[in-house]
Parts: C-alpha cells; structure tokens; sequence
C-alpha cells in the first residue's frame, strides 16, 4: 500500500527498454487495486463474488473504512463510556433523558463493544487480509525474479557511459562482473553459446524486504489487537483497607472478558490492600488538590509464591504475571457495628461510601444489617463543619470524619433473590426509626428508639478502586507497529537501481568496447546519478583502456 | 471519462453500504450472549471424568479448623455464599433443609462464606436455622482454587463433591430442591 501506482497504459509492443523496466516498483497488483473497481463483474454468481470480493480487497475499501473506523471511535472519546466509566453514563442519562437511550440503542455508550463497530473492524481486518496476503506472494516472487537482461542499446538508458579497453569483451564484462558481485549487486550473465558479453547486475532489494516487512507487520498489528479481544481482560475491583481478595470471577465487580476467555484463565495471583495515602495540598489556592496517591499492597502471583509488596500509584500500575493492577479511584469506607433487638451483633463492616463530591469527598452510602431488619442511609464527611445544621465538608483528608445517618426498620427486601445495588437501600417495605438525620462521630453509638438496636461508628477506613487490565497484545501490536515503521522506512529510501555492462570487440580488431547503462525508479529519492558515476568510474578502472590512465569518454544524464 | 468514475464511486459507496449492512446484520444476530454473572443451571460430570476437587483447610465462622479432605468417604455440598447476596438468602431455607434431610444419607454441608464478615455471616446462618458449618473466605481464596477446574465463576454456586473427593456437579446461581436432589442422586454413583 506504499507503492505509488502508475497507470498502465494501453498494450503496445514489448520493445527492450520495457523489458529492462520490467516489474521495476510498479507491481502487478497495482492493476487490480486501482482498475479492479472499474471493471465489470462477468455473468454468473462467480463473477459477482469474484467482483465483490475485489470491491472489498481494494485499496478505496481499505482506506474508507479506515476513515470509517476514525470517524466511529469520535463518539467513544466524546461521549462517556459504560466500560470505563458507568457513572458518567447515569449522569448523562439524568442530564439528557431523551436522547440518551437512543444513544444507548445506537450502542454510543458502549461505542468499543458496538456491534457496528465490530462491523467496521471486521470488515477493514478482511479487506486488509484480502489485500496484504496475495501481495505477499507477488512482493516474494519481485524480489525472487532475477535481473532482466541487458538492452542492447545501453546509451538509450537514462544513464550511461561508454569507454574503449585494452581487455578482450570477455575480460572486460568478467572484471565489472567480479567489481558488481563485490559490491553486492545481484547479476544476471548472457545464456552459454550466444556469443554476447553482458553482465545485469541489481541492487536494492531491501526495498522490497521494506515492503514486505510492513505489510506483514500490519498483520502482525491486526492479529495483536484481535488476539488482545479474544484472550484479554479487563475487571474492576473495589478493595478497602486490610481486606484481600483472590483473582478470581465471583471475587471481582466487574468483568469484561474478551470472547475466549473462561473463568479459569485469570492469573491466579492474590493481593492485600495494606494501607492507603492520599495527600491533599494544605494551603492556597489549590488547597484540597491531591498531590498523592499511594496504595501499598502486599501481593502472590500464585498461590505459594513468595509474597511481594508494591506502591501503586496514578500511572504507576502493577505488573504482575503480565497482567497490570491500576489504582483509578478512592474513597472513605466507615466501620460500622449494629446490633439487633436480640442484643446480638448483626452487622460489623467496613463500607464502602461513594463520593459524591470529589473535591470534598462528601460521600454516599448505606449499611444493611437484614438480619436485624435495619437498614441506614448515610452521608460521610471527611472534615466535617455544620453550616446552618447542614453537614459540610471543607476538605478531603479525614480530619475530622463523621457521618449522618437516616435508620430505617422492617424488611429490607434482600431474601427474595432478586439482586440490588449494594449502594442503595430499598426503604419500600421499611419505616424510619427517627424524625431527623442522626449525626456521629467515630466511637459514637446510637441507641436506636423503641429498643430496635443500636449502631457504633467504629473508625474510618479507605478504599481504593482497582482496574485489572490483561492485554497480551499490547506488546505484539508495539513490536509489530515498529517493524511496519521500519519497513515503510525501507521502502521510501531504498531504491531499486540496474546496472548493465555491455562489450563488444572494439573496431580496431584489438580490445573492446565497453558500455555501462543505468536505471533506478523515476520517484525514487535522488542520489543516483553519483553512485552511477562512481561506479562507471569503478569498471572504467578495472577495464584499463589502450593508453592510461582510462577516463570515461562521454556520460549521458537525463 | 468522469461520468465512468462517478459511477465508480457510486458503486463502491453502495457496495460498502451492503456490507457494513450485512455485517451488521450478523454481529447483531450473533451478539447477545450476555456475561457469565446471568449463567443459571446445572453442570454434571459423569464417574471417570469428575475434576477432582482442590482441598482446603480454612478457619470456620466459628473460629474451629475445616479442611475438606476430612470430608473423604461422605459425599459434600459445598455452599459458596455471602450474606450480602440476595439469590444466597433466598436459597439458604431449602439448604437448611435438605441439610437436615440427607445427614443421615452420608452426605455433609458445607459453606463457604465469601466476600463477607463472620459477625454478618453467623447474624444470618442464626436467623435462617442454618446448623451447617462454613469456612471464612472473605478474599474468595477457595473460590478460586475451585474456578481453576470448574466453571465456579459467581456467587451462589453449588458444588456436589462426591465420596472419592472428586466435583460430581454443580448449581450455577440458586438452588432449587429438584436441581439438588438430582445432583445428590447421580453423585452416588461413582466408579
């Protein structure tokens, strides 16, 4: 796909100088990807599936559904996005409900997993296959035919220069043969018996390895990013403070495996969330900014493997068994203890709060205690402050924690079977315990009226989000979209360049005369006239005419 | 010549429009697997080919030592469940029940608590009548020993080990009696 193509031009007579062209750059291939797609199909189911599958494999396809793919990755990048953030998506439907289901009908929530997308992709893979593969075979083959032979009018070429030798044609052609050879040309002798003295030397078949080397490479890219789809992951984690939790599906929130992916191929590794660091700047204008993020864990690849520990930090994930842990998010988790009307304890659980205010961390969330019949909606407040009886928070560090809680009893729905949301409370079978928010802080209880219960906020514990990613493409499609760099490379600033050598017995009856022709590609970057020059100079050398020191008598340029 | 290439043009417009149609149709028509969290149903294996069942040894609720292996010669339905999750309480009355039914039958119960505290766990297996043992596995260690050889991949999974320590089968999400009792029943036969 890096060749410029020429546009063949009507049949005419092979004459000498096409065959010392011959499949010079311009491949074969080029015909059927430009032309293709004007042709017509021929009669029969054949000839439309033969049409159509050229429609597909031109270059045009490839290159609008290129444009295609870019343009239907712009939602994914403006729109949120149910995989890598749910709650922007609820927002954007609190915000937009009218639009957003048919944005969610169209799949522009979910723009990655699309079955539209999946379309695009599908096809661009196929038509690329369809393209690259028989190219393949015909770039093998260029770079496999040896040189044409040489023309026998050498001073037609667009370089070339004659001079008289001493030596016998043979002599003479065998010397410049022996000098090509030396410098790596790839040379090509007249067939035994036929009395001619030429030699056909080319070079620059790097250009052709370039070419090659990218399109195989632009498989190798492809197959990376399907084999990243097919045997990848991606699971999110919510991990407080003390707690661990084992690589496996049930222990994580959420899960998307790619399509061959089964629940026993999770790395089986483990990890402990030891303690959590978040730093906030003090003072000034920008105070209550974060200014750091640790998660210090405590981790086995496998179990019995020695236990290793690790800082996770914002883009500072951990690799373990090539699978990366990324921190991408954090909150408050109080410890809550409630007691039922029995006395007895029915609830002790660090739980985890959402933020609702992120610069604040005024947070969300609910402690259900159904075996007490008690349930509590609750707002936690890092660094508390009553405004006007409202609790505030002025800062994100918990200074000075506390939470206001709502408590609720009766049934709270969760014997039923049907699955809730852990961060709701479902308060429809259930009557409120009190009149007003109760406010405490950590080693507070509340004696619940009417001899329901009670509930101790025992402490205040972090959590942190976690984003297990296994991607085993990534390093494939890296490695493979150097070497497609390096082939591209290759065959812009290779250029493929002949060089013939023709003697015949000079007119004086003693020596000969000899005639160096040169061609390289007319697009091709410059600089071959030097090298041709030199190298003329180099035959001319080895060749010494009647009187030294040999000179070359005449160079042509066009 | 350009009235040839606006045809062109049109064509192939018109081509990439019925295949992306066309694909569309069949990634459409081929989507919609859904994700493993909605799998319900049995798995069986039959006598020969039953993955053998990965031991553990793990503290119980109560604080006493279990390990599976001293389970050998009893058949065992191991529980795994959380008093958080919903589907777990709903299913745990016919647990208790078929728990009281078959102890006389060699077969034992087990529960494995996950995700969960052992002070929320015992204010459950207390309300429901549950008077089976669980072990405490709050971080899932056990439940991902058993997902390296059978599909235990959410919670509430059932799984019938049968007298020579070997998963005869399993209950994918809530059990019912029927789906048990079946499961018991073929888990008697071994080789």
């Amino acid at each position: 796909m890096t060749d410029v193509h020429t546009p063949q031009s009507g049949p005419e007579p092979v004459t000498e100088q096409d065959e010392a062209t011959r499949s010079f750059g311009t491949h074969p291939d080029v015909a059927d990807a430009g032309a293709g797609a004007d042709s017509q199909p021929s009669p029969g189911r054949a000839g439309w599936l033969r049409w159509g599958w050229r429609q597909l494999t031109s270059m045009r396809t490839a290159l609008i559904l290129l444009f295609l793919l870019a343009l239907g990755s712009i939602p994914g990048s403006v729109l949120p996005q149910q995989g890598s953030d749910p709650g922007a998506v609820e927002q954007y439907y609190a915000s937009h409900p009218a639009i957003a289901p048919w944005l969610s009908r169209l799949g522009l929530f979910n723009v990655f997993a699309a079955p539209w997308f999946a379309a695009i992709y599908l096809l661009l893979f196929a038509s690329l296959v369809g393209c690259v593969v028989p190219r393949t075979f015909r770039l093998v083959g260029t770079a496999r035919t040896p040189p044409p032979r040489a023309p026998r009018n050498l001073d037609r070429l667009p370089h070339s220069s004659s001079f008289p030798s001493a030596l016998s044609p043979e002599a003479a052609v065998e010397g410049a043969a022996a000098l090509l050879g030396r410098q790596r040309f790839r040379l090509r002798r007249p067939d035994a018996g036929r009395g001619e003295h030429w030699v056909s030397a080319e070079k620059g078949y790097l250009r052709e390895v370039g070419n090659l080397l990218f399109h195989l490479s632009l498989l190798g890219v492809l197959l990376s990013i399907a084999a990243g789809g097919l045997f990848g992951y991606k699971a999110d984690k919510l991990l407080v403070e003390g707690q661990s939790f084992a690589n496996t599906t049930s222990a994580l929130d959420e899960f998307h495996p790619g399509r061959l992916v089964s629940g026993s191929d999770l790395a089986p590794f483990t990890m402990t969330l030891n303690n959590f660091t978040a730093n906030y700047i003090e003072s000034g204008e920008s105070r209550g900014q974060p200014s750091n993020f640790d998660a210090d864990v405590t981790y086995t690849a496998s179990p019995g493997a020695t236990p290793g520990t690790y800082h996770i930090r914002i883009n500072d994930p951990l690799s373990v068994d090539s699978l990366k842990v990324y921190l991408i998010g954090h909150g408050y988790a109080p410890e809550f203890k409630v007691t039922g009307a029995n006395g007895q304890v029915a609830y002790q659980e660090a739980t985890p709060f959402i933020p609702a205010n992120t610069g604040t961390f005024l947070s969300d969330g609910v402690v259900k205690a159904p075996d007490a019949s008690l349930g509590f909606m609750g707002v936690f407040v890092p660094t508390a402050i009553s405004v006007g009886g409202t609790l505030e928070s002025i800062f994100p560090a918990a200074d000075a924690p506390a939470v206001s809680l709502i408590g609720y009893s009766g049934n709270l729905g969760m014997n039923n079977g049907a699955s809730q949301s852990v961060y709701q409370l479902d308060t429809t079978g259930m009557t409120e315990v009190s009149g007003s928010p109760h406010l405490m802080v950590p080693g507070q209880t509340w004696t619940l009226p009417g001899g329901k219960g009670s509930i101790t906020f025992v402490g205040v514990k972090q959590w942190v989000s976690l984003a297990i990613t296994y991607d085993p493409g990534q390093v494939p499609a890296l490695v493979c979209g150097i070497l497609a760099l390096a082939g591209l490379l290759l065959s812009f600033f290779v250029r493929r360049r002949r060089v013939f050598v023709r003697a015949v017995p000079a007119a004086s009856g003693t020596g000969s005369v000899v005639t160096v022709g040169g061609l390289t590609r007319s697009d091709a970057s410059g600089g071959f006239e030097e090298e041709f020059a030199e190298l003329a100079a180099e035959i001319a050398g080895a060749a010494p005419g009647p009187g030294s020191p040999p000179g070359t008598e005449s160079t042509e340029e066009s | 010549m350009f009235r040839a290439k606006r045809r062109t043009v049109v064509t192939v417009t018109a081509v990439v429009a019925v295949l992306l149609a066309g694909a569309l149709a069949v990634t459409f028509l081929t989507q919609g697997k859904g994700n493993a969290s909605d799998s319900n149903g049995t798995v069986e294996y039959q006598a020969g080919q039953r993955p053998l069942a990965p031991d553990f040894t793990a503290a119980s609720l109560t604080g006493s030592s279990i390990s599976l292996s001293s389970y050998r010669g009893k058949t065992v339905v191991l529980n795994f469940w959380g008093s958080w999750c919903p589907p777990c309480r709903a299913e745990s009355p016919t647990l208790a029940v078929l728990s009281q039914q078959y102890s006389s039958k060699g077969v034992a119960f087990v529960g494995d608590d996950v995700g969960d505290t052992p002070s929320n766990a015992l204010a459950f297996t207390r309300s429901v009548g549950i008077t089976y043992p669980s072990v405490s596995d709050p971080s899932y260690l056990i439940v991902q020993k058993f997902s390296q050889v059978a599909p235990v991949s959410d919670t509430p999974t059932t799984v019938v080990i049968d007298k020579t320590g070997h998963v005869a089968g399993m209950v994918l999400g809530e059990v019912s009696y029927g789906e048990l009792t079946t499961l018991l029943r073929n888990a008697a036969v071994t080789q």
